[in-house]
């Protein structure tokens, strides 16, 4: 009986023990104080931001999103810049597929923001007033990018600037916060902006090397932000409103200018901070020119470079050389040739032979085909840039000429070759005549004199597999030439990324300077284009006279290309539907002809007759269904 | 024991059996709601696309909301419309497509004109028939048949007109295309690029054609000796840039 009383005792005794200390915060569950109260918490809550930054880098595509590893349908694929064989036709971007939550994710983002605003503040006793201000201001430039990615895809969002609570029993219709007008969210935008600005240094004091925001890097982004509703204001046709009047597509005409000048205002923060990358440069030497223009996305201490996104093995990385390099060049586990560049791209470039009509030219004046000794020999003056941007047949890349032929043509050559097909056709070549391959495995071909030669080149282009230069082009840029075949792996490479670089910020001020368009700016933008084109070996304009509009868009769609920019350029010009209309793009197809033993060229539209039409409804995005079933306030977009 | 698992089977099926019988109280929908879309000056019902870019009928059920998300089904290729699985409701009903919108605004969002139809359904199986009369951006009629050429490559007249007075859908015409596909879906999502002659026009280039009697040839030589049909779209730069088409025709490969 004893024992028992003794149990009883010993029961009490932990149980009184243990209640006292019932009230204590959850261990396992981390608080405000453990993040808000040290800088590895913040950094912490800083990593988490930027991870989720809505930027097009490595890891965008419009068919699987932000931060997905698997990039088989490249956006150069989506905008004419180039084919693939994953990307067949014009596309909205694929919200909802894959992984993808846009709506729900960049709200996510804005609460961690609203929420790091709210709370960062109760804890500024622990940090200098400096520390405390350029955290806020980078929560107000992530916050500021989110909104831009939700404006330029839907138009007008909700503007959330609180973390919203919801308490048991009171209205959740208040948490259903409706679509502002897009005004408003792009005045939104700037507004962030205007903030990390005001409250950011001039570098960043955790991370200087450009992966993390400072104030020019927010000038930079507003200038690309407010050259955006500037270009709605001006060119939108599709307008919605709601039930008060609000706006929620489209913006006033006559907000326009106000937008254009404060990208010029933003963009010429920057002056003297940054500069176009000549560390290479030469002004007499095409090689320099050509080697520069390829240094400038791989070299760490560019001050070109304004933000960047780094990767690291194995936590962050991406495949872009895996899935890009050209076909002789794959590595272990296959891919390669996805982004291969039209010939309407090649052709926006000087240095090569053309007709009146700007087409390139490779037949001679009695409609014969040119020869050639050497498919570079078409491009021997070929703009550096040009050749720095994709790989041109028989350029030289990681040591070795990218053999790019469709071809061996077995017919006459005395008198000249004519044309395989009528002009304009869009058959298949005749097979007479013609020896081609299939796919990689071919089968040598004797030449007449003896000596063998395949069929397709070894970058292809191959009739059955697409796995090849299927546009007789393969892209250059971005791709590593020191990176082993044996390290051309997915899910491997750690090459950074610069989202933004200062040739950017020229070009949106260039174009917004030309639309505001007095004596001034059309002075300022024509300077501009001329730095950019003579850094990049092409030839400067003559005069601010000679310019259009077409003429700035054209030089920032060659200077951009591949880095994912061209794809909203063409939207917010709202000239997708124009020039995706029933749109076949053309390619450049290089044979040899066994009797000349020389190289002709045939410029023809896609043989695969992949058809793009862009629907002009897709300039605003369709809201998620989900999205509006939680909040049936939220007013579907024009179309949907 | 065997007693026990007898009462538990009981148990087990009398609780499955009246969980199931609640499982959809409501009878699926059977009413129908069917019609077209009539062009006001000619009679006739107004061409389309098949798919998403061509007109679609709009209802707003009004009987629970004054603000409710809309409810959409596609029109028909030839401008009719056909839905059987409607419920009982009252609806605000309207089409969208290439015509003049029945529900007007103005440029700061007020609604000035709306012919939107209400219509109140009860009961089961019932059918209501619905027209719209509308006023298509543009008017496609052929002129004659199509004709096979030596070449066997296909010539085909027609005539575009205005089918609107309405001063704000008077925009230049920028696209004409002759639609070359071997079903009668045909249309700018489904045709074969090798035969579809695509012309654009930009300035009054194209409007400058309004009345005349246009000829369009087939392009890429000979057409393959299968099914072919044509159609003809044109559009203005109005609304969401949709097509306005003719009517399918076919020709036997000689």
């Amino acid at each position: 009986m004893k024992r028992y009383i003794y149990i009883l005792l010993t029961i009490l005794a932990v149980c009184g023990s243990a209640c006292r200390k019932i009230n204590i915060p959850p261990p396992n569950i981390i608080q405000n104080p453990d993040v808000f109260s040290n800088t590895a918490g913040i950094q912490a809550y800083m990593a988490r931001l930027y991870s989720q930054l809505p930027i097009e880098d490595f890891r965008y595509s419009p068919q699987r999103g932000l931060n997905f590893f698997w990039i088989i349908s490249p956006t150069p694929a989506t905008t004419g810049e180039a084919l693939s064989r994953d990307q067949t036709n014009s596309m909205q971007e694929n919200f909802g597929g894959w992984n993808w939550d846009i709506w729900g994710g960049s709200y996510t983002v804005i609460h961690d923001c609203d929420y790091f605003i709210e709370t960062l503040p109760t804890y500024a006793k622990d940090f200098t007033p400096a520390q405390v201000n350029a955290w806020l201001g980078e929560a107000y430039f992530v916050r500021g990018m989110t909104y831009f990615a939700l404006v330029k895809r839907f138009g007008g969002v909700p503007i959330v600037n609180k973390t919203l609570q919801y308490t048991v029993g009171s209205d959740p219709g208040t948490l259903k916060v409706p679509r502002s007008s897009e005004k408003a969210v792009w005045d939104q935008v700037a507004s962030d902006f205007d903030f990390a600005i005001a409250n950011l240094p001039a570098v960043n004091a955790d991370y200087g090397d450009g992966s993390r925001a400072n104030k020019y890097v927010a000038a930079a982004f507003k200038s690309r932000a407010m050259l955006y509703a500037g270009s709605i204001a001006k060119y939108n046709t599709a307008t919605l409103f709601d039930g008060s009047q609000n706006q929620l597509c489209g913006i006033p005409a006559s907000a326009a200018a106000g937008y254009f000048q404060q990208a010029v205002d933003a963009a010429k923060t920057l002056d003297g901070v940054y500069s176009l990358y000549l560390k290479a440069w030469s002004a007499t030497d095409k090689a320099a020119q050509y080697q520069n223009f390829v240094n400038l996305f791989s070299d760490a201490t560019s001050p070109e470079s304004i933000f960047v996104r780094e990767y690291q093995y194995p936590n962050s990385v991406h495949g872009y050389d895996a899935y890009n390099v050209p076909r002789q060049l794959i590595g272990p586990n296959g891919y390669s040739s996805e982004v291969n560049p039209t010939l309407n791209f090649v052709e926006m470039f000087d240095g090569i032979p053309k007709n009146a009509n700007g087409t390139i030219q490779y037949l001679d004046g009695t409609g014969h085909y040119v020869l050639y000794n050497n498919t570079m020999d078409l491009f021997a003056n070929a703009e550096p840039r040009l050749r720095a941007s994709v790989i041109l047949p028989g350029d030289a890349f990681k040591g070795q000429n990218i053999e790019i032929r469709r071809a061996i043509y077995t017919g006459a050559s005395a008198g000249g070759i004519s044309p395989l097909l009528p002009a304009g056709s869009k058959s298949q070549y005749p097979s007479t005549n013609l020896v081609q391959s299939a796919n990689a495995g071919q089968t040598a071909f004797t030449l007449p004199d003896g000596t063998t030669m395949n069929p397709a080149g070894a970058s292809g282009i191959f009739t059955g597999d697409q796995t090849c230069a299927i546009s007789g082009f393969s892209v250059r840029k971005w791709l590593d030439p020191n990176l082993a075949t044996s390290q051309v792996l997915e899910n491997n490479e750690a090459q950074t990324w610069v989202e933004m670089r200062y040739a950017e910020v020229l070009l949106n001020r260039a174009e917004a300077a030309y639309e505001l368009g007095d004596g001034t700016n059309i002075t300022d933008a024509f300077n501009i284009i001329n730095q950019i084109r003579s850094r990049a070996g092409a030839i400067p304009l003559a005069s601010p006279g000679v310019m259009t509009i077409d003429t700035i868009r054209k030089e920032r769609r060659k200077e951009l290309a591949f880095e994912n920019k061209t794809y909203w350029d063409l939207r917010r010009w709202r000239i997708f539907d124009k020039e995706q209309n029933g749109t076949i793009y053309r390619v450049l197809m290089p044979f040899y002809s066994s009797t000349a033993g020389k190289y002709f060229f045939d410029a023809r539209t896609d043989e695969r007759n992949d058809v793009y039409t862009y629907d002009p409804k897709w300039y605003y995005e369709q809201i998620p269904g989900g999205a509006i079933s939680k909040s049936p306030n939220l007013i579907q977009n024009p179309g949907y | 024991m065997k007693k026990t698992l007898y009462y538990m089977a009981f148990c087990l099926v009398a609780i499955a059996g009246s969980s199931c019988s609640k499982t959809d109280n409501y009878p699926a929908p059977s009413n129908t709601i069917t019609g077209s879309t009539v062009d006001a000056g000619t009679g006739n019902t107004v061409q389309t696309e098949i798919g998403s870019r061509g007109t679609r009928v709009k209802l707003l059920e009004t009987s629970y909301s004054s603000d409710p998300t809309p409810y959409y089904f596609q029109s028909m290729q030839d401008g009719t419309f056909n839905d059987t699985k409607i419920f009982a409701a009252t609806y605000k009903v309207s089409v969208e497509g290439p015509f003049v919108p029945l529900v007007q605004t103005d440029n700061i969002g007020n609604v000035t004109s709306d012919q939107s139809q209400t219509i109140t359904i009860k009961g089961t199986s019932t059918v209501t028939t619905l027209n719209f009369k509308v006023e298509p951006f543009l008017r496609v009629d052929w002129v004659g048949q199509p004709v096979f050429n030596a070449d066997s490559t296909v010539t085909v007249q027609f005539k575009i007109t205005r089918g609107t007075a309405n001063a704000n859908y008077q925009q230049d015409i920028t696209n004409i295309n002759l639609y070359v596909s071997n079903t009668k879906y045909d249309g700018d999502n489904n045709y074969d690029p090798r035969y579809s002659n695509l012309v654009s026009y930009s300035g009054t280039d194209g409007t400058s054609l309004i009345g005349q009697t246009i000829t369009l040839t087939t392009t890429g030589g000979a057409l393959p000796q299968q099914d072919v049909y044509f159609r003809i779209g044109a559009r203005i730069n109005a609304r969401l840039d949709e097509y306005n088409y003719s009517t399918p025709v076919s020709i036997k490969y000689p």
